[in-house]
């Protein structure tokens, strides 16, 4: 899991936005603006991103694209929000396998 | 109040988009409905604009200047905007139920036209709930879009061509591809497309640049083998091969392993259906379609009057035959809706006539070759988990059919499968598989062990907002 920063004919070189400050589970993390939450835990080399209700066994993105919600975090304090099509911002807060407390 | 309109097209890909630059522009009042923050789709989905990059491909190129015509035409763009229902009125018209943060929380519209498109068919295998198992849809957006691999070694595994784009993008991000797998024994049945292929001169040299990447890396391109189990404890650290039967069966003995951290999973692609299943539209079971599909007319109108599904969520054909079917249909609306002439409508058709007709015998070649095996539920074990939401295993579908389910929605309701986050797309390929496995003694069919009824809300919503969206008395 990395950020492919070399140019190629499929994949030619792009210019990231600018750094975001963000945190996963506390941790400061690199991010870029246009990223999404997922990318940056992936190429942080985070995977599990919440733990199955009933046998808490890691899950992580599967479709990226909003509809399996298996890449489901907590981002500043609101449950259950997709990694995947959830965009970074400046000081965001994200927590992995967060049981949702009633 | 609530803004009415004489149409809404859902979804903001190729055929949406089309669709509402056909209707709108002969003059129909429309508004477009899309759950991204831009219009494109998955095909045409557009860099974030934070992004900086100084070159485009062909495919960028059509998709910008598709987006940008449709940005600047007069229908009106809700964009970010999820539609968790639809709810048919006494006058016949249509309420759109809508969730997004500057969304309008209804419009209402005479017309429907439904472009929700497609996903990839979730195909389950023991270990595919894995960290490190990705779809193949979902690996081409994180490299793509957002220049990020998900792995360092991975094993490429499904049917079609996608899995081609899907192993020369890795190779080119840096990623070493130690197999990719084609399930089906392709070869005798693609000579009698061979001519339908020649025609395709733009996807050929698209294939051609993809194999020359693939051949360059040396990767192995492994015709009738697949994934049989993703192995690890937090996320993959194996993935088991082996050479599969024509039926889809793996052969004993056969087995590799690989040492890898990423299993792109490519089964094909599915039809998103739950807007035209929601408000009963007529469905027919079709395995090279890419599963459940609406029945249409040739305007691509489904059995209720006035509602439109179009593109891949009508049968998976690929981008060019969405577009040119969202042409159609808004042609079609603006005739029913007194905006065009019948003999016009019928000149804009007959330009399209022959380039729907190529793109149709593409789908044709696709699913002739590409469907994926009926055999692939044989590597799933008892404790696989079929259902990701709710966690249901292979025993436990098995013990609903013991105690006497015989369709899909009987197994949904002795077991909780597709009753989750997803709504049951990620299982439904799957428990439908096994259903008529298991009871094809029986003489039960695909067909008859059915498909999940869909209900509102299509899409996990917060309570407070539902407890808040009843309509206003008017």
């Amino acid at each position: 899991m990395f950020r492919i920063n070399k140019s190629s004919d499929m994949l030619p070189a792009i210019q990231r936005g600018e750094r975001v400050h963000l945190t996963v589970d506390g941790k400061p993390i690199e991010a870029y603006k246009g990223e999404t939450v997922a990318a940056v835990m992936l190429a942080a080399g985070i995977r599990t991103f919440q733990k199955s209700h009933k046998h808490h066994q890691p899950r992580s993105l599967y479709c990226s694209m909003g509809i399996c919600y298996e890449c489901l975090v907590t981002i500043n304090g609101v449950h259950a929000q997709r990694a995947c099509i959830t965009t970074v911002e400046e000081g965001m807060q994200v927590e992995t396998c967060k049981e949702l407390e009633l | 109040m609530i803004e009415s309109y004489e149409l809404a097209v859902i979804g903001a890909g190729p055929g949406g988009m089309e669709a509402t630059i056909s209707a709108a522009g002969f003059g129909v009042r429309t508004v477009l409905i899309e759950s991204y923050p831009q219009p494109g789709g998955q095909y045409y989905m557009r860099m974030p604009s934070d992004f900086k990059v100084d070159y485009e491909n062909k495919t960028e190129t059509a998709g910008r200047k598709l987006v940008n015509h449709v940005l600047k035409g007069p229908a009106l763009k809700i964009l970010n905007c999820l539609v968790w229902g639809l709810f048919q009125q006494e006058d016949g018209s249509w309420l759109v139920a809508l969730y997004g943060e500057n969304a309008p929380k209804y419009v209402r519209a005479k017309n429907l036209i439904l472009s929700t498109g497609s996903y990839d068919t979730p195909v389950a295998f023991p270990g595919w709930t894995l960290p490190g198992v990705v779809t193949s849809g979902g690996t081409l957006v994180l490299l793509k879009n957002q220049r990020v691999a998900p792995g360092k070694r991975a094993v490429v595994s499904g049917t079609g061509p996608l899995l081609f784009s899907v192993a020369a993008h890795l190779i080119e991000a840096g990623v070493e591809v130690v197999a990719l797998c084609e399930v089906n024994h392709i070869l005798p049945g693609g000579i009698k497309h061979a001519f339908t292929m020649l025609k395709q001169w733009d996807r050929l040299n698209e294939g051609a640049k993809y194999m020359k990447i693939i051949l360059g890396a040396k990767t192995p391109y492994k015709i009738g083998w697949s994934i049989v189990e993703a192995r690890g404890q937090e996320a993959v650290k194996q993935a088991v091969i082996a050479k599969m039967d024509k039926a889809g069966h793996p052969i004993p003995g056969t087995e590799k392993v690989f040492d890898v951290d990423l299993v792109v999973s490519g089964f094909t692609l599915t039809p998103n259906t739950g807007l035209p299943r929601m408000i009963d539209c007529e469905m027919t079971y079709q395995a090279g379609k890419g599963g459940w599909i609406p029945v249409r007319d040739g305007d691509c109108q489904t059995s209720l009057p006035g509602v439109y599904v179009i593109g891949d969520g009508a049968g998976v054909g690929g981008a060019e035959n969405a577009r040119l079917e969202g042409k159609i249909a808004g042609a079609s609306v603006a005739k029913n809706t007194g905006h065009l002439s019948p003999s016009r409508e019928k000149q804009f058709r007959q330009e399209i006539q022959s380039d729907l007709q190529q793109q149709q015998r593409f789908g044709d070649l696709l699913s002739d070759l590409f469907t994926p095996p009926a055999g692939l539920v044989s590597l799933l074990k008892d404790d696989t988990i079929i259902c990701r939401c709710e966690e249901i295993t292979l025993v436990e579908i098995k013990d609903a059919i013991q105690m006497g389910a015989r369709s899909i929605g009987e197994v949904k309701m002795l077991t909780r499968t597709g009753m989750g986050n997803c709504q049951g797309r990620m299982c439904e390929h799957t428990v439908a598989a096994i259903i008529a496995h298991e009871l094809a003694g029986e003489g039960i069919t695909r067909e008859q062990v059915g498909y999940y009824s869909i209900r509102p809300p299509l899409h996990p919503l917060p309570q407070s907002f539902l407890a808040d969206a009843v309509p206003e008395e008017e």
